[in-house]
């Protein structure tokens, strides 16, 4: 965790994206001008295509429903706010996931200054031995709720890795950390997970 | 010999790849006859195929009730800063005048909740909040917890100033709702006004307890998370969007 915190462009992960609902009636171009017109059902629009994809990954990168419901609200008065800057390079879509993601990692990165909790300590953790064997297989809801018992770190290096499908070249990028101490909070991570998903 | 853990790790991140290093080779036949890496293996790859596929999850129904305040006071306060006098929001009458007056609120929480979570006070284990007590730094442990005890204050302030605003607007409103509805949302009311009372008398006895801290602001939190669902399905209801509505009071059902 020395390499210096520096603002990378946000590439985009490989993991399918798209609106959460049926496709839109109204374009993406169509939405942005009615929005910025104070159009709010045209705002409520694109609110309801984008909101659930955001606030899976503001809740999992945050490590609780609570945070990710505030964090979900800052991202699209944020969003309503830069709506003029929105040039339709990329889709909507893509533009509020790199809004949402920035503000997720400035939200990261503010709390674990403030907390100086970086996963160093998880260093004895990286053994085989603790976790029971499952015989059962993992459910999807299970290891949901268990990926906000992670530590800060290695919780926001798995998602980004694990669950959002950045590489981790990229995950080093965006946390401002070495790839391979990416490649080792999400070992840890996973390591967790196992630990924990066997108290089960 | 067992392969290093990480390597481990770098095999189960290699299985996507079409073609394998060949020290992970060496890995792969070490799994081929140690049943204990192999089941190490197997449960990494499991976390790793679920977390891909793990579901959405829904935002909760209020949200965008409360968003939507929040922009139509903000675009209300653009147009009055341009001077433009005719334009508003391409709203229905009724629902918009309502709007305009619960926006502050919302405003305000949106904006509370932001600063009180970058302050460090919500939502958080109890030990985040505790200061630190180190030997030979008595001065600075007192001094934390002056601050600590500053920014509760604080928070408290804010807490109660949304409260209020959503207060009024709920009861104001509270003819539109059903008497069944309106019982269950006075239960759950009730049930978080006496933890709050509870926190605070807690807190009365010690200052410096960072449960009890804790405590009284997620009981805060949960009182404005009320009461914004109660104005989102007054809103609801005026909208007749029975569906958004119900959505809501199944929600409200399982508080308390």
């Amino acid at each position: 965790m020395t390499a210096p915190r520096q603002r990378a462009p946000i590439p985009f992960p490989s993991k399918p994206q798209g609106p959460t609902s049926a496709a839109p009636a109204a374009s993406d171009a169509e939405l942005v001008s009615r929005s910025l017109n104070g159009d709010v059902d045209a705002f409520e629009t694109v609110y309801r295509q984008h909101s659930g994809r955001i606030y899976t990954l503001a809740c999992r990168m945050a490590g609780s429903p609570e945070d990710g419901e505030d964090l979900l609200q800052e991202v699209f008065l944020q969003a309503f706010r830069k709506l003029q800057t929105f040039k339709g390079d990329a889709s909507l879509g893509t533009w509020l996931y790199r809004l949402a993601l920035n503000h997720c990692l400035d939200y990261v990165r503010s709390r674990q200054a403030r907390m100086k909790k970086l996963t160093d300590t998880l260093d004895a953790e990286t053994s085989f031995e603790p976790a029971a064997r499952r015989t059962t297989p993992i459910a999807k809801l299970d290891l949901d709720r268990a990926i906000e018992r992670l530590p800060d770190g290695c919780r926001e290096a798995f998602v980004l890795h694990d669950v959002e499908g950045f590489d981790h070249k990229e995950v080093g990028a965006l946390l401002g950390i070495a790839e391979g101490t990416s490649k080792s909070q999400v070992f840890k991570a996973r390591l967790k997970l196992r630990a924990i998903l066997g108290e089960r | 010999m067992h392969p290093d853990p990480a390597a481990l790790n770098d095999y189960v991140d290699s299985l996507d790849a079409a073609e394998r290093p060949r020290e992970l080779i060496v890995v792969e036949r070490h799994l081929d006859s140690c049943a204990d890496c192999r089941a190490a293996a197997n449960a990494l790859r499991e976390i790793r195929a679920v977390a891909k596929a793990l579901d959405p999850r829904d935002p909760p129904a209020r949200s965008w009730s409360r968003l939507e305040r929040a922009i139509t006071l903000e675009h209300g306060a653009r147009v009055k800063a341009d001077g433009d006098r005719a334009a508003d929001l391409p709203r229905s009458g009724s629902r918009h005048q309502l709007w305009i007056g619960l926006a502050a609120a919302a405003a305000l929480v949106i904006a509370s909740a932001a600063a009180l979570r970058y302050a460090g006070l919500t939502s958080r284990p109890s030990s985040d909040v505790r200061p630190a007590a180190t030997n030979g730094a008595n001065a600075n442990t007192a001094a934390a917890a002056q601050a600590v005890e500053a920014e509760l204050k604080q928070a408290e302030e804010h807490y109660e100033k949304a409260i209020q605003g959503l207060e009024t607007i709920a009861n104001s409103e509270k003819g539109a709702l059903d008497p069944q509805t309106a019982a269950t949302m006075q239960k759950n009311l009730a049930v978080i006004d006496q933890a709050i009372g509870e926190s605070r008398a807690a807190l009365k006895a010690q200052p410096a307890s960072a449960p009890a801290q804790q405590s009284l602001l997620e009981s805060f939190k949960a009182k404005l998370a009320l009461l914004e669902d109660t104005v989102a399905l007054i809103n609801e209801m005026r909208k007749g969007n029975d569906a958004g509505a119900a959505r809501i009071v199944s929600g409200l059902k399982g508080k308390g």
